[in-house]
């Protein structure tokens, strides 16, 4: 049985070194630190939650660990062995099995093809040896209490399902420290115990097991001890049963404010002008309402999954809304059709530039002018001396590096490209913008430059601005209110002026989104 | 070769060949490679034989480009797209048949057959676009199937023999000269210079470039998605009807296997002058380029007495070369 690895792992730790020892592991994105030097011991039948705001640098050390990531310095050693870092091959060999939070199986492929995937069994004929893959897919699965059958096709599985047949495989490969990124984020509460249960009967059997997480109540479920990342250092390291909630949050939070961020204004006191009322995002979910003023930057904090994007791409049309309605100047826009949003003056920047923002093959000016094609033609002929005046003037407003407007947008830098899907929507007619993890993937500089142009928008030209963002630090620094969102539901509002320490708040905000504070929403604007 | 150029050490010369075909210059050879490529073929030719660059020649070479051309670029929309469009031979057959069955039927209305041919193929067109936008059928399987449909259509029409006793005023608008030259050659200049600016410089284009090149963000540009792809496919239906009408007046004879296979060489043509099987990327200067070239080898190699599937090998690897150089230009480009 292929599982027994895990006993095995048991007896090297009787020696004196630890299963995994992290010792100064750097690592920098750019200018852009992701971990300053982490030091960390890893013992068999150990369960760590690995905790930390996103961007702390959770994921990085993990995929370091798992041959992902080549580290910039430091080393890791695996029962008193230096690792060869880089090698994802080599990490398996030596026992490291990460599951990645974007599960990548081959969907059409049974249950037990994926286990054995790459290292199928053969037959003395050279045949794959279907029978005992499926065997010993069975048997597998029946150790853990997973009751499907392994001819199943992956594809019919839910992403639960897919997970917990991944872990099952680390197992089969004989891991004795299995990384899980995010392993409850894309699936439901029951599954969550599952998951759990499972973690459980590996830490029996001597198996270590790392888990991300930044909620509090994932980390009390199964985790033997809990470490703290913030910024890419290594803030606390504790034994759960000595560590209190309060402590955990406290070493998670207070990022510093940097100075990227524009002094703050307070909002022009305009009237409302975008108003969603109780829009409906998924079917028979919660029902949000949320007003913008003209000149006011609302922010929509939150953890992953907590339905910011959602709630955004249905009040712009991007997708369906089974409910409720979005208006612009107490106009009502028509659902699920963007240029509709676009006329009335709304625009959107999506989460992910590369999927929904840039046409990357087409050149600066005809991303330029996509979302208002209309404006510049005549009778469908394009305009091409006020394309490229306005193409430019915009360009030059959002700094744009670059070597001509004919450039295609392919093969600017990240910065640059998110540049180009801001700088397009502005025009005259912008009244509503909704940006959607506006500095993701963005270098710092260009990062500054982007928090003042959101803060000019707002002040100079009236723009009532709806962002949603991950970065804690953003969300403070920019807003002039913060709302919290947990599963769909708005469950707190809080107003800047209201809290000048930019500490307490990100706590507050934080407690919030982490699940761990009651509702709360402020009455000054509450609709 | 001389000897001082290997002294050079290899990584000033991947440097330079590096910042070379980053350079103006090199971008406008890879972007122009298969022009070289025509040139070096038509000095083939005309060194070989005689009978080349004869004017009689050069523009029967036009004439037979004609109905490609016309389908080519079809094709070039749809492609562009990141779609494409299997049935245009077949909408050629059925457009040729049905056409070609009025002018039989009732010989003093002959324009009326060639109108309601064009009609056909723009009513297939119609049915693609609806299956690849309404029902979201992939665009391969889609017009796979009206391929087949559309060719069955057309053996039906003639009960599956070719359409007989068609009348000589049949063949005048297609044997008509214009200034010198048959009016289906001024038809594919028309239709290459309209395409060309619809593409390249009106909204039209810009719509169709976006939804090949990321259908996410042209829908939330607010580009009615579905409507663009719509209309290339209806487009691409209407030109394959025209292409029908003009062989069959060309030849004054309609059979249900005309422009059997023809899907392919436009696609070949497409491909060739530099269009992306993914969509967003290539232009109507490139396929009229990939255009000439396949019907310059077509009748530089009949010249020539070499055997079809002779000429059939060297085409397919022509597309392959095509192909190969684009991908080469790209990763220097991205690089």
């Amino acid at each position: 049985m292929e599982h027994t690895h895990g006993k095995e792992a048991v007896t090297v730790a009787a020696t004196t070194s630890p299963l995994i020892a992290v010792r100064n592991v750097v690592k920098s994105y750019g200018d852009n630190p992701v971990l300053r030097g982490i030091d960390l011991d890893i013992e068999p039948g150990e369960v760590i939650a690995l905790a930390g705001e996103n961007g702390a640098g959770k994921s990085t050390l993990m995929k370091i660990l798992a041959g992902l990531v080549i580290p910039d310095a430091g080393e890791v050693g695996v029962s008193g062995e230096p690792l060869n870092l880089g090698s994802v091959r080599e990490s398996r060999r030596r026992g490291i099995a990460i599951v990645p939070q974007e599960l990548a199986p081959v969907l059409d492929l049974p249950v037990y093809a994926n286990i054995f995937l790459g290292r199928e069994p053969r037959t003395t004929l050279g045949a794959l040896d279907r029978k005992s893959m499926i065997r010993d897919s069975k048997e597998l699965l029946r150790s853990f209490d997973l009751h499907v059958d392994p001819r199943t096709p992956m594809r019919m599985l839910s992403t639960a399902m897919q997970q917990l047949i991944e872990i099952v495989k680390c197992i089969s490969i004989g891991a004795s420290v299995i990384l899980l990124d995010e392993p409850t984020s894309a699936i439901s509460q029951n599954e969550v115990d599952r998951l759990y249960r499972i973690i459980r009967d590996l830490r029996d059997q001597g198996v270590a097991i790392v888990y991300t997480t930044h909620k509090m109540a994932e980390i009390r479920a199964v985790a033997t001890r809990v470490v703290v990342l913030r910024d890419g250092v290594l803030i606390s390291d504790e034994a759960i049963s000595r560590i209190s909630d309060e402590q955990i949050v406290t070493s998670m939070i207070g990022r510093e404010l940097d100075d990227l961020y524009p002094a703050l204004q307070s909002p022009g006191g305009g009237e409302s002008i975008l108003s969603i009322s109780d829009l409906v995002v998924t079917p028979g979910g919660p029902a949000v309402s949320l007003t913008v003023r003209k000149g006011e930057i609302v922010a929509l904090a939150g953890l992953l999954g907590a339905g910011r994007t959602e709630l955004m791409e249905a009040a712009y049309g991007a997708r369906r809304a089974y409910g409720g309605q979005c208006a612009i100047d107490g106009r009502v826009i028509r659902s699920h059709d963007p240029s509709a949003a676009i006329r009335a003056g709304m625009a959107l920047v999506p989460e992910d530039r590369k999927v929904g923002g840039a046409v990357l093959s087409m050149n600066i000016l005809l991303n330029g002018i996509l979302p208002r094609l209309r404006r510049f033609t005549r009778f469908g002929w394009l305009n091409k001396k006020e394309i490229v005046e306005h193409v430019a003037h915009n360009m030059d407003a959002v700094r744009l590096k670059r070597t001509s407007l004919k450039q295609e947008v392919g093969h600017l830098s990240g910065g640059n490209q998110q540049k180009v899907v801001i700088g397009r929507w502005l025009t005259g007619d912008l009244k509503v913008l909704l940006l959607d993890e506006p500095t993701r993937g963005v270098d710092v500089g260009a990062r500054s430059e982007i928090y003042q142009l959101i803060t000019d928008l707002a002040r100079e030209h009236n723009v009532a601005i709806l962002m949603a963002s991950s970065d804690m630090t953003e969300v403070i620094g920019l807003a002039h209110r913060i709302v919290v969102m947990t599963q769909g539901e708005i469950v707190a509002e809080f107003d800047r002026a209201d809290h000048p320490d930019a500490e307490v708040l990100q706590e507050l905000v934080f407690r919030h989104a982490a699940g761990i504070a009651e509702p709360h929403r402020e009455s000054r604007h509450a609709n | 070769m001389r000897t001082d150029t290997t002294a050079i050490p290899s990584s000033i010369t991947t440097e330079v060949s590096k910042t070379f075909w980053r350079s103006r210059g090199g971008v406008f050879l890879i972007r122009n490679s298969m022009v070289g490529v025509m040139l070096i073929a038509v000095l083939v030719f005309t060194l070989a034989t005689p009978r080349f660059a004869s004017p009689q020649n050069l523009q029967s070479i036009l004439i037979a480009a004609a109905p490609f051309a016309l389908i080519a670029l079809g094709q070039t929309l749809v492609i562009l797209t990141g779609g494409i469009d299997l049935s245009v031979g077949s909408v050629i057959a059925l457009s040729a048949m049905t056409s070609a069955w009025f002018a039989v039927n009732d010989p003093s209305k002959i324009w009326l057959g060639f109108a309601i041919g064009v009609l056909v193929g723009l009513a297939v067109g119609i049915v693609n676009g609806l299956l690849v936008s309404v029902f979201a059928i992939a665009p391969f399987v889609a017009t796979l199937s009206t391929l087949t449909a559309a060719s069955g259509l057309a053996y039906a029409v003639g009960k599956g023999a070719p359409i007989l006793g068609i009348p000589a005023a049949y063949g005048e608008l297609a044997n008509t000269r214009l200034g010198g030259l048959p009016v289906p050659v001024w038809l594919m200049f028309i239709g290459l210079l309209v395409i060309g600016v619809l593409l390249h410089k009106f909204a039209f284009g810009t719509r169709i470039y976006a939804v090949g090149g990321n259908a996410v963000a042209a829908e939330i540009a607010g580009i009615k998605v579905s409507r663009v792809r719509f209309q290339v496919y209806a487009i691409s239906g209407l030109l394959a009807g025209i292409s029908g009408v003009l062989l069959s007046s060309r030849v004054v004879n309609a059979a249900p296997s005309l422009g059997a296979g023809y899907e392919l060489d436009a696609i070949a043509a497409v491909v060739i002058g530099g269009a992306s099987l993914f969509g967003g990327r290539g232009t109507v200067w490139g396929t009229a380029i990939g255009l000439l070239l396949i019907q310059t080898l077509n009748n530089g190699l009949d010249i020539m007495l070499i055997p079809s599937y002779w000429q059939d090998v060297i085409k397919g690897l022509l597309i392959a070369t095509a192909v190969g150089v684009d991908v080469f230009a790209i990763r220097r480009l991205n690089r």
